[in-house]
């Protein structure tokens, strides 16, 4: 197999914050001892939730399958084949099946199993595969769904899942994304400095799964030990049958964005509104690459990953192999943590991870990274001053956006520009925020609007169903009256449903295109209704002596 | 399933709007000093009189606007506005002018218009360009800046001066009783050596002196073999200039400011001043190099032009902004009746800036470019197949 270190272009926009990274690489990963409770979080809701496999009190042994989910928004997997499994991290009795407290980006709890472990770490037999060249992709799809690996870069989708698709949309290129470009986080990097042969026949096994031609794995040209571990494992015997090539990209936050990452190695920006397998292209983390590896080659369910412990509260930040379902505060106290000098706690990394509120939430799938920061790391929020439009934002956005207008526009609340101005396009990295001098904080304001603009959409999509249904009741009624009554101009049902559906759209375009002209005009032909009534009621005669009352338009 | 409260990103690059105003300020330094230099304290009085004017504006207008008086005033752009405004006046003006200015710079063209980050046009040069038409005299009339010989000249009987008799630095203290008188004129009784107040006083840029037909002082000097900072030398203006464009180069270095307005300010008035320049004709429109050093092209572009508030502030507006205001700078100048053009280019180019952001907003991401022709094809044929 060959494969040079390849340079990339670089990319538009960007920041070069801090990395923060050498203290979690000062040691290699070490493996946690085995908690006494663990909480393994199944599932994103208790609605997903197709079959849990076990009861409250039964014993389970070390990757025995416990439950499996289905992902929210998955179609065309009725067989339920694709559905992620979760498997026991160790051997224990099940104490609960209860909500926890997960340290991920986007929740805060999650329905878990409680595993109390027993210590001996019993496990079930593994079935090892040692030439994965002899499978074929079905049964490559297959292992890697028993296994239960979602994307361990963050997103968490699952990954048997994504291959399924790509295989069908028929991929050219499979990029394993080793850029981590993040502050704080080292995960990657730590494994891949330790476990380059795995992550890169793993990165093999994806492009074989999803039938691709080429396989390139990107990493930031900052990480040296990660890199040269990588030459060394490429140009081993092992990967003699493997083909990834190495891509080095520039170290540049946000470089490991997946968008970002893709422009970056190939030129080819995604479309908006598309994914990049609609160009012929699928991205897989490196820590998923070597889930995929361990669950292809060792037949080894997804029970653990690797995450770093860092922060300036920890005496000893380091990264972790540890198991899914551990709490946060059991790693911070491996690490020893000074409590009193920790003033956050964030999930992710300091620039698009989520503050935790609770340091007993467990680690999942996705969790990548925890930090116990210091007061003087992380100040808290600075008061928000004047913009003075320096446009350092714009010059720092990967994805072209003109952040400094976009406050502007949101502070008016003017969505029409928001959207011309491509509010939707913002990919919230938070590189306008980190350069803002005037410390605003631009992101938030750009979340806020969009969640408004969307709750708008959804209101007044409501608002027209509930127009139409009320029309329709409307007419309903008049014509049963009309029928009960026997009137000869009664109208048919189906030409009461087609007048209510006329009305009901012209009113919806009249709304849409609401102007003054026109407002001003139904004021004045409610003026003269109402004058032409009351003249009526005054002296039953419309035409003549007309109240005087203020009805000039 | 609970959403989490998001307020990431939680690391921030440190710098911030006083950071930014004070090594702007650090950057005005040079040309301030190569001013005081040559001009005397005449400078030095306008900047205090103006900053002291315009933080008690600020604060005054903040009290009325209920707004914090002490974080607000913290940022110092009062004291940048006021800095940028003294040294575009003439030093030697009378007070009133300068206060005058000032406070219609602080109070009506920033505050009225809803404060820092708002105003749509530049502070310092609407206080500017009010003064320039309300006292047009005032405004164009520069404190010489050669010694001054105090008494009528002394000579004894071979008719060689008296070396006793005072030639004085603008330095000097009789000096700086010399620029207070001038700022300061019903102080006159109380000064000691009030008598020395020459009248008239007055010298004008090499530009305003020479409509466009002076030479280089500089290269004269130096041709000459005189010293170049000599106040006799007249290369004061040239001198002052290159300070401040080293303070330019300094904000450029430091990225408080992007190169896009400046260089395009300068490269419009360079492109132009070498189209038109013709030597020995009738029609004389000054070289290229007095456009650039004769006047206050530097100040200019560097730092009244790249106020970020009221400049274009897209890539590509930038740089058009300041194609509009060089074009409008040597236009003024060459065939304009004002004599000095940078405020009045300044002005029309904040008229403009918020179109120029409107119609030149960069690509997005993703958006309006097709992808690379082979892999349509490919991508399009597979899907056939």
């Amino acid at each position: 197999m060959q494969g040079d270190a390849v340079y990339a272009r670089t990319t538009m926009g960007g920041i070069k914050p801090p990395p923060h990274k050498h203290n979690s690489l000062r040691s290699r990963i070490m493996a946690t001892p085995i908690p006494e409770h663990l909480a393994i979080p199944i599932g994103p809701a208790p609605s997903g939730l197709s079959a849990t496999g076990v009861k409250v009190g039964e014993r389970v042994l070390k990757y025995q399958m416990l439950s499996r989910y289905k992902q929210a928004g998955l179609t065309g997997d009725e067989s339920g084949q694709l559905a992620v499994p979760i498997h026991a991290p160790t051997s224990g009795i099940v104490t609960a099946i209860a909500m926890a407290a997960v340290a991920e980006a986007s929740v805060q709890e999650r329905l878990c199993i409680h595993l109390s472990s027993d210590g001996l770490d019993e496990a079930l037999p593994l079935q090892s595969e040692k030439d994965y060249h002899a499978l074929t992709p079905p049964e490559l799809f297959q292992k890697i769904a028993a296994a239960g690996i979602i994307g361990m870069g963050g997103a968490g989708f699952a990954v048997a899942r994504k291959l399924h698709l790509a295989a069908q949309q028929e991929v050219d290129l499979v990029i394993i994304n080793a850029a981590e470009c993040e502050p704080y986080i080292t995960a990657d990097e730590a494994l891949i400095r330790e476990r380059a042969v795995a992550v890169l026949l793993g990165s093999d096994i994806i492009k074989l799964a999803c039938a691709a031609k080429r396989c390139v794995l990107a990493i930031e040209d900052s990480k040296l030990d990660a890199i040269a571990a990588l030459e060394d494992a490429i140009n081993s015997p092992l990967l003699e049958n493997a083909n990834v090539e190495l891509r080095i990209v520039p170290s540049k936050y946000p470089a490991g964005s997946e968008k970002q990452l893709i422009q970056c190695l190939t030129g080819l920006e995604v479309p908006a509104g598309q994914y990049p397998t609609d160009i012929g292209i699928i991205m897989q983390n490196a820590g998923t690459a070597h889930a995929v590896f361990a669950a292809v080659v060792e037949g080894k369910p997804c029970i653990s990953r690797i995450t770093t412990l860092t922060g300036n509260a920890l005496q000893t930040p380091k990264n972790f192999d540890v198991l899914i379902g551990t709490s946060t505060n059991f790693l911070f106290d491996l690490c020893g943590i000074n409590r009193s000098t920790k003033v956050k706690s964030i999930v992710g990394g300091s620039l698009m991870g989520h503050e935790l509120f609770n340091d007993d939430a467990v680690v999942n799938k996705t969790t990548n990274c925890l930090i116990a920061g210091t007061v003087e790391e992380f100040p808290g929020i600075q008061p928000e001053q004047a913009c003075i439009r320096c446009g350092y934002c714009a010059n720092a956005c990967p994805v072209n956006l003109l952040p400094q207008q976009l406050y502007a526009f949101s502070d008016y609340e003017d969505s029409n520009q928001l959207i011309q101005h491509g509010l939707f396009d913002c990919i919230e990295c938070g590189a306008c925020d980190y350069v803002c001098p005037s410390h605003i904080p631009l992101v938030s304001h750009f979340r806020q609007s969009k969640n408004s603009i969307n709750a708008h959409r959804l209101s007044m999509e409501r608002s027209q169903q509930w127009q139409q249904r009320f029309q329709y009741h409307q007419y309903r009624i008049k014509k049963d009256k009309d029928q009960a009554l026997g009137s000869k101009d009664s109208i048919s049902a189906q030409e009461s449903v087609e007048f209510a559906e006329s009305f009901a759209t012209e009113t919806i375009a009249e709304q849409e295109s609401f102007s003054k002209e026109k407002a001003s005009r139904e004021i004045a032909a409610a003026v003269a209704r109402v004058k032409a009534r009351r003249s009526k009621i005054i002296n039953g005669d419309p035409d003549k002596d007309e109240p005087p009352s203020g009805d000039s338009n | 399933m609970t959403s989490a409260p998001i307020n990431s990103p939680f690391q921030h690059s440190g710098r911030n709007v006083e950071q930014l105003m004070q090594l702007l300020l650090y950057a005005l330094c040079p040309g301030i000093c190569a001013s005081l230099w040559f001009f005397g304290f005449g400078i030095l009085i306008n900047i205090l009189l103006a900053a002291g004017v315009a933080i008690a504006a600020e604060a005054a207008v903040l009290h009325l606007r209920h707004r914090n008086i002490r974080s607000r005033l913290a940022d110092r752009s009062a004291v940048v506005s006021a800095v940028l405004f003294a040294i575009t006046i003439p030093p030697g003006s009378p007070w009133w002018i300068v206060v005058s200015g000032i406070l219609f710079a602080i109070v009506i063209a920033k505050h009225l218009y809803g404060g820092l980050g708002q105003n749509p046009f530049n502070p310092a040069m609407c206080g500017y360009v009010m003064l320039l038409l309300a006292f047009p005299l005032q405004m164009t009339s520069w404190h010489v800046p050669n010694e001054v010989i105090i008494g009528p000249l002394r000579v004894d009987s071979l008719g060689i001066p008296d070396p006793q008799q005072l030639v004085i630095s603008p330095l000097s203290w009789i000096g700086l009783q010399q620029a207070l008188l001038l700022s300061f004129p019903f102080a006159a009784n109380n000064l000691q050596g009030s008598q020395a107040l020459v009248d008239g006083l007055a010298m004008a840029t090499p530009l305003i002196e020479f409509k466009m037909a002076g030479h280089s002082a500089l290269f004269a000097a130096w041709e000459a073999d005189a010293a170049v900072f000599a106040r006799e030398s007249e290369t004061a203006w040239e001198l002052i200039n290159i300070s401040y464009l080293i303070g330019g180069l300094f904000l450029l270095y430091k990225r408080i400011i992007s190169w896009h307005v400046p260089l395009s300010i300068i490269a419009t008035i360079f492109a132009l001043s070498v189209i038109f320049y013709a030597p020995g004709s009738v029609a004389i429109y000054g070289s290229p190099y007095l456009h650039m050093f004769g006047s206050a092209t530097m100040i200019g572009a560097f730092f009244i032009a790249t106020d970020p508030v009221s400049a274009a502030t897209t890539n590509g507006g930038k740089i058009y902004y300041g194609i509009i205001i060089g074009i409008a700078i040597y236009s003024i100048r060459v065939w304009g009746s004002y004599l000095d053009s940078i405020a009045l280019a300044v002005l029309f180019g904040n008229f403009c800036a918020p179109l120029l952001d409107y119609y030149c907003r960069p690509r997005v991401f993703g958006h309006g470019k097709t992808l690379k022709p082979l892999q349509n094809e490919s991508r399009s044929e597979r899907s056939r197949a």
